[in-house]
This record gives structure tokens, sequence and C-alpha cells, in this order.
């Protein structure tokens, strides 16, 4: 079922009951989010950093290479048979870098700001910048990246991506300034993000529109997660944000999403974990939902040392009669420093606590460079082993046994992938 | 304490730079010794920054703002306190690994440590393995801090103590990680001596170093 708007009806259906045929890896997310798929799909990740390491290309190569990069991701994410692709970048950097910024490269990392030196520290330098012009920098690239992302991977999910304007403030400014700017200079503050919103995001989206049939565009904003602003300040100045880049969009035609993620609860200190916080902030995202769906969203934070049942708590307080979709995500560090028999135990109790009503999907936040494979391939398998529905009443007396699998390069012999990665190693 | 005194650790707390550097040079002026500013008010404000982050009344931009109204009445007190000789609790050389050019995290945590008295060499960010070691050799510090910030950039933490073996160096500085993808069983793998888990938490492991 390749159509993307088929899948959909067909997951929406099978949540109402309605079993025909066989979920796919487009429909089983939207049954999962929905009431009950047959199993819990497990889906891509961010995880452009693993992907260029499993599979062995140079960062200056992947990261200025559409092909290269589309490629890696999705044959690691078909290695892992992830439900669905989910294709990311260094989705922070591509407006600066085009507007001036000076950026860092190296042979084994992302390409990187260089703070050291802002393109804004006064008005004066703001009034100096020119609007984006896409042919520059690694527009061009990313262009052709979302391109062939609509191409190859479409469905629900497919969309353009931005630097969200307060992210991109801290890219053009660094962050203590941007704060600054923000607490003594509300002015200045808000010439920048209107200068972002107006002259640098709305000529990249146009660009990626012109490009491809993609209409959505989501754009990301890791600097809006909280502790990292307050509650307030992201009410005061991140909302605001997204929703005159909504109307923008909404007059040319397109569903932008700013500020994605705004209020993300990644508090780092267990002792200050705080259930009244983690639904304030929860309330926030809810007040810029991701696909205008309201949710009980775990996504970069620390979740391993969450209590599960305050996000049950939540789904059920806010959704009435009908409890919001949890979202769960496994937090980077922990996939990458957990013991593969620990962590299948504590996705057995997540789903325990969080997956028996359906409505439910677990997945990784995000995925580190060094993150052991077979840790990955143990999520997945314990997701697929304890979800499938209905859940067994004692996960206890599931069977599970740790994944084995093949190396990657063992698969990617006949892979369609096979000869763009295998180039670009020879190539370093 | 003096006006000047309580007006410069409110100025820390509330991350007001300017109204604490003019209070650090109004004490100075009032004849306030450089150490008995930075004890009773510049230390005390950032500690109690520090206090209400612990308690979630203070966010990233209150803490990142106190720093700074640190760093400005540093600045202003910190001849004197030369001219002083002030005790020093020990030397910490600090910087960002190659390949990244984060510098948010490793500014608090130099505010925080030169709060609690120690030296604080700053490199800088993305600074070459080499540089750790030449640095390390020519300043012999305490201890050795390296942040990174990117799961890709961390590997090279393995290059920095490898290098400090292989120059016979590793058995003479104590030597710290942090950064957001580094934690405790990371510092454990590559056989660092802690891990930051925060500035407020680099300050207490440092200090726990320093008695060994």
């Amino acid at each position: 079922m390749a159509n993307a708007m088929l899948s959909a009806a067909h997951g929406f259906l099978w949540a109402k009951g309605l079993h025909i045929g066989k979920l796919n890896s487009a429909s089983r997310p939207v049954a999962a989010m929905m009431g009950k798929p047959d199993v819990l799909p497990f889906p891509g990740a961010q995880m452009h950093d693993h992907c260029m390491t499993v599979a062995r290309v140079p960062a200056h190569k992947y990261y200025t290479d559409a092909e290269l990069l589309v490629s890696t991701q999705m044959a690691v994410e078909r290695w892992y048979s992830m439900d669905g692709y989910i294709i990311t970048y260094d989705v922070y950097n591509y407006e600066v870098e085009a507007l001036g910024a000076r950026m860092i490269y190296s042979d084994n990392a992302m390409p990187t700001v260089d703070l050291a030196h802002p393109l804004i520290s006064t008005p004066a330098d703001l009034a100096a910048l020119r609007p984006l012009d896409v042919t520059r920098g690694r527009i061009p690239m990313f262009v052709e990246v979302v391109r062939l992302v609509t191409e190859r991977a479409p469905g629900l999910l497919a969309a353009g991506m931005f630097c969200s304007p307060w992210s991109m403030m801290c890219a053009l400014m660094g962050y203590p300034a941007a704060v600054r700017a923000l607490r003594r200079q509300p002015e200045f503050a808000r010439d920048v993000l209107a200068y972002e919103e107006n002259d640098v995001i709305l000529p990249f989206i146009a660009a990626q529109a012109r490009a491809c049939s993609v209409k959505s565009f989501t754009g990301a904003d890791a600097w809006s997660a909280y502790p990292i602003l307050s509650l307030p300040m992201i009410r005061e100045w991140v909302l605001p944000s997204a929703q005159r880049m909504r109307a923008l969009g909404k007059a040319r035609g397109w569903n932008v999403s700013a500020a994605s993620a705004a209020g993300d609860y990644c508090e780092e200190d267990p002792d200050k974990f705080d259930k009244q916080i983690l639904f304030e902030c929860l309330d926030v995202m809810n007040q810029n939902p991701i696909m205008n769906m309201r949710m009980a969203q775990a996504l970069m934070g620390r979740t391993q040392d969450w209590d599960p049942h305050w996000l049950v708590e939540y789904a059920r307080s806010r959704g009435g009669r009908s409890p919001l979709p949890i979202i769960y995500s496994i937090n980077g560090r922990f996939i990458r420093d957990v013991k593969p028999e620990e962590l299948a135990e504590r996705v057995r109790g997540w789903i325990d606590v969080m997956g028996r009503d359906g409505k439910f999907m677990i997945g990784v936040g995000n995925i580190p460079a060094d993150t052991a494979p077979l840790n990955v391939f143990t999520a997945i398998a314990a997701a697929r082993t304890y979800g499938k529905y209905p859940i067994a009443a004692d996960l206890s007396k599931v069977p599970f046994e740790l994944p084995r699998f093949p190396e990657f390069d063992t698969w990617l012999k006949g892979q369609p992938e096979e000869e763009v990665i295998r180039d670009a190693r020879e190539k370093r | 304490m003096s006006e000047a005194l309580q007006r410069l650790k409110q100025a820390v707390i509330e991350g007001a730079d300017d109204v604490a550097a003019e209070a650090a040079r109004q004490a100075l002026q009032e004849g306030v010794k450089g150490l008995d500013i930075v004890n009773s008010a510049i230390v005390p404000g950032i500690q109690g920054a520090g206090q209400l982050w612990k308690e979630n009344q203070y966010f990233l931009p209150d803490v990142v703002m106190a720093a700074e109204a640190f760093n400005a009445a540093m600045a202003v007190v910190r001849p004197a306190l030369g001219a002083e000789g002030a005790p020093k609790t020990g030397k910490v050389l600090i910087g960002t690994v190659a390949g990244d050019m984060h510098n948010l995290g490793k500014a608090v945590v130099i505010a925080m440590l030169q709060g609690a008295g120690f030296e604080v060499t700053d490199l800088g960010v993305d600074v070459p393995v080499k540089t750790f070691l030449d640095k390390t050799a020519e300043l012999q510090p305490d201890i050795l801090g390296a942040g990174c910030y990117m799961s890709t950039t961390m590997l090279s933490i393995k290059d920095i103590l490898a290098g400090l073996q292989a120059a016979g160096l590793r058995g003479k500085v104590k030597f710290m990680v942090g950064g957001v993808p580094t934690s405790q069983e990371f510092a454990d793998e590559v056989g660092a001596d802690a891990w930051g888990k925060d500035a407020l938490d680099t300050v207490a492991k440092a200090l726990k170093l320093m008695e060994r």
C-alpha cells in the first residue's frame, strides 16, 4: 500500500477493530497512535551520526552529498528493520552557513557552527545581513535531500525541514547572547526573529517546495526544550513565533510547524524530576502539536529514570474519555550505555505500564554514533516481542532471546545502496 | 556586609553583569580586599544561583546569566587577587575537543570552578588532542577536563587519554569528562577519573579529586 493516505486509512480502520489485510510499516504507526496495532511499530530515529558510523563513510562526504546521506540512512534503517524511514541531518546548520557563518568541518563529525565568531552581536550586524540566498552553502544539497526523501520514502511523515527561529537565533548569536537579547533587548530579539522568519526560513521553505511536492515543513528546535528555556520564556517567545510561521505558511498553502518539541522535558537530574513541571511541559507541547495531534510525548529527555505512570496519568487526565496517545522515546545515552539484557527488561516494563491499552509508540530519541548495533536490534526485538497485541497478561513469562543479526557489510551486499556506500569509503 | 557587597551578591544571583561589575568596583574602592569580595559576595552569588537551579526555580538562561555576572565581577577583582596572592584550590586545564565548537556548558563550569577557588586555564573550543597533551605537559594542572557535545567528537576523548598514557602524563593529572553525550558509563569505559554531570557536580567532583 504505497499511497500514504491509504496507509493512514488502513491503520485507522485497524485501530477501530476493522482488521483488513496486514499492517505494514506505513499503516502500523497510524494504528498504534489511534488504538491497538498487531504489534508495536519501531520507527526510525534521529540517527544520522550513527548511520555514518555503522556504514563507515567519511563525514566530509556524508554531510555534503545528498545521495550518500540518504542512501546510508535508508540502508542502515532497513538493516535494523525499522518501521518506516526517518532521514535526519545537521538541521541546525544549513541556513546560518548559507548566511555566512563560519563552520568547522571534520572527518569524523557533522559540521558545526563556529560560535566563537557569531554572525550577529549587535543590531548593526543584523541590519547588514541580506535575505537568504538559496543557491549558497549547502542549501542546494539540502533541497536535494528533501527531494530524495519524498521520492524514496513518501508517507505521512515526509516533510521538509528547517531550523526554527529560536534555535536559529542561538546559532546566529550564541545561546548566552540570544538569552540576553530576550531578557534585556526585547526589541532587538523581536527584530532577529522577524528577520529569520521572513527573510531566511520562508525562502528556505520555498526552495524546498519548488523542488518537490512536499507541503509540510517541520522546524527543529532543540534549543527550546526545557530547561534550556523556562516555560514562561517558551510561551512568551517560542510559541508566538511558531504561530507566526504557521500563518505565513498557511498563506502560501504550506503546513509549517515551527518549534517542534518546544517544551520537551529534558531535565537531566532525577532528583529534580517533578510531575507538575512535566505536565506543564506536555501542556506547552500540546499548544503547538506536531501534526495537530495532542499527545503525551517523551522525546529527548532522561526518560529511563521517569516514572512511566506519570505519562499514563497525563494521557488520561488530558484526554478525558479518550486518553491521548503516548510517544515514548528511549534516551540516546541510555541505549548506548545500557547492557542489552537490561534494555530488553526495561522495554518490557514500559510496554507493561504504557502499552496495554494501545495508543502507544516506543522508539529512540536519538542514537549516538558509537551505539552498539546489538542494543538497537535488542530494543526493536523487545518492542516486537512484548508488544504483540493483545499484550500478554504476564509479560515476564514471554520468552525473549537477544537477537542475532548479520554484520552490516554482509547484509549490504546486493542492496540498492551498496555501490554508493562502498564508493564513498574508497574515496575517503 | 556592606551595601556594595550585598548588591554584588544579588547581582550575580540575578545575572545582572553590569551591576555586578559596578558593585565590585565600588567594594574595591571602599577598601574591601579582593579575596573578601570573592568569598563574601561573588562566590555566594554564584552558589545561590546554583541552589536555585537545584530547586527548579532557575533554568538554564538564569544560570548562564549568573555565570556572566560572575565573570564580569571576577574580571574587576582578579587583578587585586593576584596582588594579594590569594590561595588556590588547584589548577584545572579545560577545553572542548576537536571538531566541536560548543562552549556554553564549559563557560558555566569554568565560572563555578573559579568560584570554588580553582585556577582555570581555558584552551577554548575545537582543541586538537596534541594541544591537550602539550599544554598538560607545560602547565602541569591537577585536573585536565575535556568537554564534548556530540556523540562523534566524544570519541576523541579516548585519544586524549591514550596520548596522556603514551607521554607518561596519565599518572600526574586527574582526568574529567563532561558534556551532553557523556555519561558515567562512558567515563568508566574510557578510564576517566570523574564525570561531571553538570557544573555543580563537576565542582564537587573536582574538589574530591583534589583530596586524593
